[in-house]
């Protein structure tokens, strides 16, 4: 009992600490996880099939899960192995990032799936699947190592996280192999139900045992955020308030709601994406160098930058902008209107658009804006974080034809990844105009191969044991306690005049208004 | 000329090609490419796709010996275009006893790397040289080499490594990429020569016979993530490596052993292991287990073909605390010669004995372990062989030298010591 506490609490009970392995050392090849069974809960749900099973397939084609893997599959469908099977390689024919499906891969894959029915809330169910875990773990050598990953309804994850509690499946020590448990997003919809779901995650699991997953911080170009800022020394000395006027970072999307009408109509543009993406990217962009390139070094550097947000309320001091689309046209196409989509209450107050100005007060961002802004049927798909340069202290040029734009290094996330540095240069010719260039790094042609996709990186990142780019359960926590009052004053203002931007426009023209009223303007895209 | 003929997504296209008979020349050439107003081409029969001016992240210059090797590396090289864009210089020689000439060929490839980019290009030279001309190696690839960019020196074959005309080219280089596996004889003078080099220059070593070992490495290094096996990482006592050979006298130099001693290089390095008594041949006594060194052995092993009575080296490691004992040990095998068939480690702490049996059989290494006598671990890694494109790849992305790398060529050499070969 004493060993199964001190287990819970990431203590080892009697071990002294041991010594590194110095052969890991400067290992280039990426190391193979430990032999393991990834169990996929909504094994047959669509981000099961989009996603995540194409992820393993890749990692497995490319020779980075161990031989010893099995991928367990739990669903209510009556499949068996075979007919499975049968419906992921559907499935991959359709999302795989490399088509076509290479056929021995695929073979060598399909043997390591297996599927096993289960009702969430059938305690006897999940002492079945903890039989099944066993046998697999004599039948295949996967020694107890043991991936849950959550792909369900977020309504489901604290009664499968008890329920594998109650079935003993949480136990690390009992034969000595490791559990881990992937959650998707949305980590609850506010501070209470964030806080709530973390709690009862944490009455099984140990918060090292948790991955929460935010897909945005598994793709390449935001990783590469951190290569660009501490692995350069050129940028970081100018990343602060003394040379950068204000930073904007815009998340746009040109598609609408889907088929997600009922979903978006609970969640809406700050829920969606605000909470988690684009503060996720404030962090990375405003956090200060962490001591080590470890989870938890630059997990507590985020978690200060959010502890450091101001916080605004509702639309008070005019400081957050909401709006929702009307009918438009979008890429040479008519699109309806938010409140004419499917599962959309026709007097809909839900946003569609959020835009933010934000301050981080701290010693080095004290009095320069982040402007974020994320939407819907905008006129393109584009992620992009812009730090803008201060104009030069004195105009030296004024007088010589037209002044360039202040300095701005514009870093694009999608698509199109890449990074951009403007700044001014003589026009040729026996005259003094100046002009903006700009020096532009695309991956795609520097580096002509495809990047993993996020949920590769970020699953073989788990079942390795790094929860780097994994949010903790205070960003979360702190992340909601920056949005709920924004959500909450709106629920005690007078309703918004809704529509208020056209789908293929920029948004609501008071989202202008946020900048233009300091002299500033959103950078066009 | 200039060539617009249509182009597959990922496949290089020559897109440009002139003849030069001198440096001068090819310059001129190189500028001409770049200056041309009409290099556009098309694709799916609509034209005016523009063409986007040259990318480099990297000078290559390749000393091809036979004009064999030149046609195979310019290829290795043309399917690297999209994934590393360089300038490439393949140079040959011949004739070193007449009169001195040259014969150039400057070529553009371009890789369209997406149906929405501009194409991704770059530049081959290929310069045959004949008479005094072809000695002076660094006279013909300096000119020609893109400033501010790093240089990569690929030298199949036997590099002369301590010929004046290297040390020149090797003076103007950031890297040198070799296959040590490929050597004649044992290779391990010329392995010295490589140490010798590192030690004696700024210059990163990348040697095809250790990049391909990497899921070796891989396989060995994931033991001792066992915390139970991890304790005994630093109480080792014997490592042995059984490699091919196609000799059954396995007469002195009959095998390369270049890639055997890189697997021993590499633990040395890593657990700060030096050398005692460096590599001898082993005194037989008519016993398969007598050697120079105590040996321990382990359970009845499956070989992959038949042991050779009393063959083989002998070394002597320390940790500081006690003995290492180190045996290269060759098997007649139908694998290449100097193939690594097994790696075998013994560790001995506090009376308890760990012992670790590392193979490779296709596409598949295979470890296993055993605690006191009994099987504690069983586990394959794939790794599948990895071609010249997949080598020259990694070689370059190493970016500054490799502490791997360094450490596994020093310890190497310093195995191979003063009396050997």
């Amino acid at each position: 009992m004493k060993d199964l506490r001190l287990a819970r609490e990431g203590r080892k009970a009697s071990r002294a600490r041991p010594v590194e392995n110095v052969l890991r050392e400067g290992l280039r090849l990426e190391r193979v996880p430990d032999p393991s069974v990834l169990v996929l809960f909504g094994g047959t749900g669509d981000l099961a099939h989009r996603k995540v099973v194409p992820a393993l397939y890749q990692l497995w084609r490319t020779n980075l899960l161990p031989h010893e893997f099995v991928l367990l599959a739990i669903g209510r469908r009556p499949y068996d192995d075979e007919s499975f099977r049968r419906d992921i390689r559907a499935s991959l024919d359709q999302f795989s990032r490399v088509l076509p499906i290479e056929d021995d891969a695929w073979r060598s894959f399909a043997e390591r799936i297996c599927y096993q029915h289960l009702d969430f809330a059938d305690p006897a169910g999940f002492d079945d699947l903890a039989s099944r875990l066993d046998a697999l773990d004599k039948e295949r050598g996967t020694r107890g190592n043991r991936l849950y990953y959550l792909a369900t309804q977020p309504s489901q994850f604290a009664e499968i996280a008890g329920q594998l509690g109650r079935a003993g499946l949480d136990h690390e020590l009992h034969d000595g192999g490791w559990r881990r448990i992937v959650i998707e997003k949305p980590f609850g919809h506010d501070s209470e139900s964030a806080r709530r779901l973390n709690r009862e995650v944490g009455k099984v699991f140990r918060e090292s045992q948790v991955y929460r997953i935010d897909h945005y911080l598994g793709k390449e170009t935001v990783r590469n955020l951190l290569v660009f800022r501490f692995g350069n020394g050129i940028f970081e000395p100018l990343w602060n308030r003394r040379y950068v006027d204000n930073v904007q970072i815009t998340v746009a999307e040109s598609i609408g709601i889907e088929s997600r009408g009922a979903f978006y109509e609970e969640t809406g543009a700050s829920r969606d994406v605000l909470q988690n993406h684009l503060l996720q990217l404030v962090s990375l962009v405003a956090m200060e160098p962490p001591a080590r390139f470890e989870a938890d070094a630059l997990r507590d550097e985020k978690v200060k930058v959010l502890r450091a947000i101001s916080t605004a309320s509702g639309d008070a001091g005019g400081d957050v902008v909401r709006g929702q689309y009307g009918p438009g046209w979008v890429a040479a196409t008519q699109v309806p209107g938010y409140r004419q989509e499917r599962e959309v209450d026709a007097a809909s107050e839900t946003e569609t658009f959020v835009a933010a100005r934000l301050m981080i007060d701290d010693w080095r961002w004290s009095g320069v804006p982040f402007y974020v802004r994320t939407g819907k049927r905008l006129p393109k798909r584009a992620t992009e974080i812009a730090i803008q340069y201060r104009e030069v202290p004195h105009r030296l040029f004024k007088d010589e034809g037209v002044e360039p734009d202040a300095n701005l290094l514009a870093i694009r996330i999608q698509p199109d990844e890449g990074i951009m540095l403007r700044f001014g240069a003589k026009v040729p010719g026996l005259g003094l105009d100046v002009r903006s260039v700009t020096m532009d790094f695309t991956y795609g042609s520097a580096f002509s191969v495809d990047s993993p996709d996020a949920y590769e990186t970020l699953i073989l990142d788990a079942l390795q044991g790094d929860a780097s780019l994994f949010t903790r359960a205070d960003e979360v926590e702190e992340a909601w306690s920056i949005v709920d009052p924004i959500v909450d004053g709106w629920a005690d203002a007078a309703a918004p005049d809704f529509p208020n931007y056209d789908a293929g426009s920029w948004g609501p023209a008071a989202a202008d208004e946020l900048l233009a009223r300091e002299g500033r303007r959103w950078r066009r895209i | 000329m200039i060539n617009d003929a249509p182009v597959k997504l990922g496949e290089p296209a020559l897109r440009w090609s002139a003849r030069a008979h001198s440096i001068a020349e090819i310059e001129s050439e190189l500028a001409r490419i770049w200056a041309s107003q009409d290099l556009t081409t098309s694709m799916d029969g609509e034209p005016g796709r523009h063409i986007s001016a040259r990318t480099s992240v990297m000078n290559l210059v390749v000393v091809a010996g036979r004009p064999e090797i030149a046609e195979r590396c310019a290829a290795t090289i043309q399917a690297l275009t999209g994934r590393h864009p360089s300038r490439t210089i393949v140079i040959g020689s011949a004739d070193p006893d007449g009169p001195s000439w040259l014969d150039a060929r400057v070529e553009a490839h371009c890789v369209l790397p997406r149906e929405d980019a501009p194409e991704t290009c770059a530049e081959t030279i290929h310069v045959k040289c004949g008479g005094e001309s072809g000695a002076h190696l660094a006279a013909i690839a300096t000119p020609l080499i893109i400033h501010d960019l790093p240089v990569t020196v690929w030298w199949p074959g036997e590099p002369p490594l301590t010929s004046q005309a290297a040390q020149d080219l090797f003076a103007t280089a950031d890297r040198l990429v070799v296959d040590g596996s490929t050597w004649s004889g044992d290779g391990l003078a010329r392995l010295r020569d490589l140490a010798n080099l590192q030690e004696s220059s700024r210059l990163a070593i990348s040697d095809f016979a250790l990049v391909r070992q990497s899921r070796w490495r891989e396989a060995i290094a994931s033991i001792f993530d066992d915390t139970d096996f991890l304790p005994y990482l630093r109480s080792i006592r014997r490592i042995a490596v059984t490699y091919g050979t196609h000799d059954e006298t396995c007469a002195p130099g009959s095998a390369n052993l270049v890639k055997p001693l890189y697997h021993v290089g590499w633990l040395a390095s890593r657990l700060g292991l030096s050398v005692v008594k460096p590599l001898a041949p082993v005194v037989s006594h008519g016993s398969a287990s007598s050697t120079t060194s105590t040996t321990r052995p382990g359970p009845a092993r499956p070989a992959s073909g038949r042991p050779i009575v009393g063959r083989g080296l002998a070394a002597t490691l320390t940790d500081g605390r006690a003995d290492v004992a180190v045996v290269a040990r060759p098997v007649v095998s139908v694998m290449p010669s100097g193939t690594t068939l097994r790696v075998e480690l013994l560790a001995d702490r506090r009376g308890s004995e760990l012992r670790a049996d590392v193979t490779a059989e296709a596409e598949t290494v295979h470890v296993r372990v055993w605690q006191d006598g009994v099987e504690a671990w069983d586990r394959s890694f794939r790794a599948p062989r990895r071609t010249d494109v997949d080598l020259l790849a990694e070689a370059i992305e190493a970016g500054r030298r490799d502490p791997v790398a360094v450490g596994a060529l020093r310890s190497a050499a310093a195995l191979v010591g003063d009396g050997m070969p």
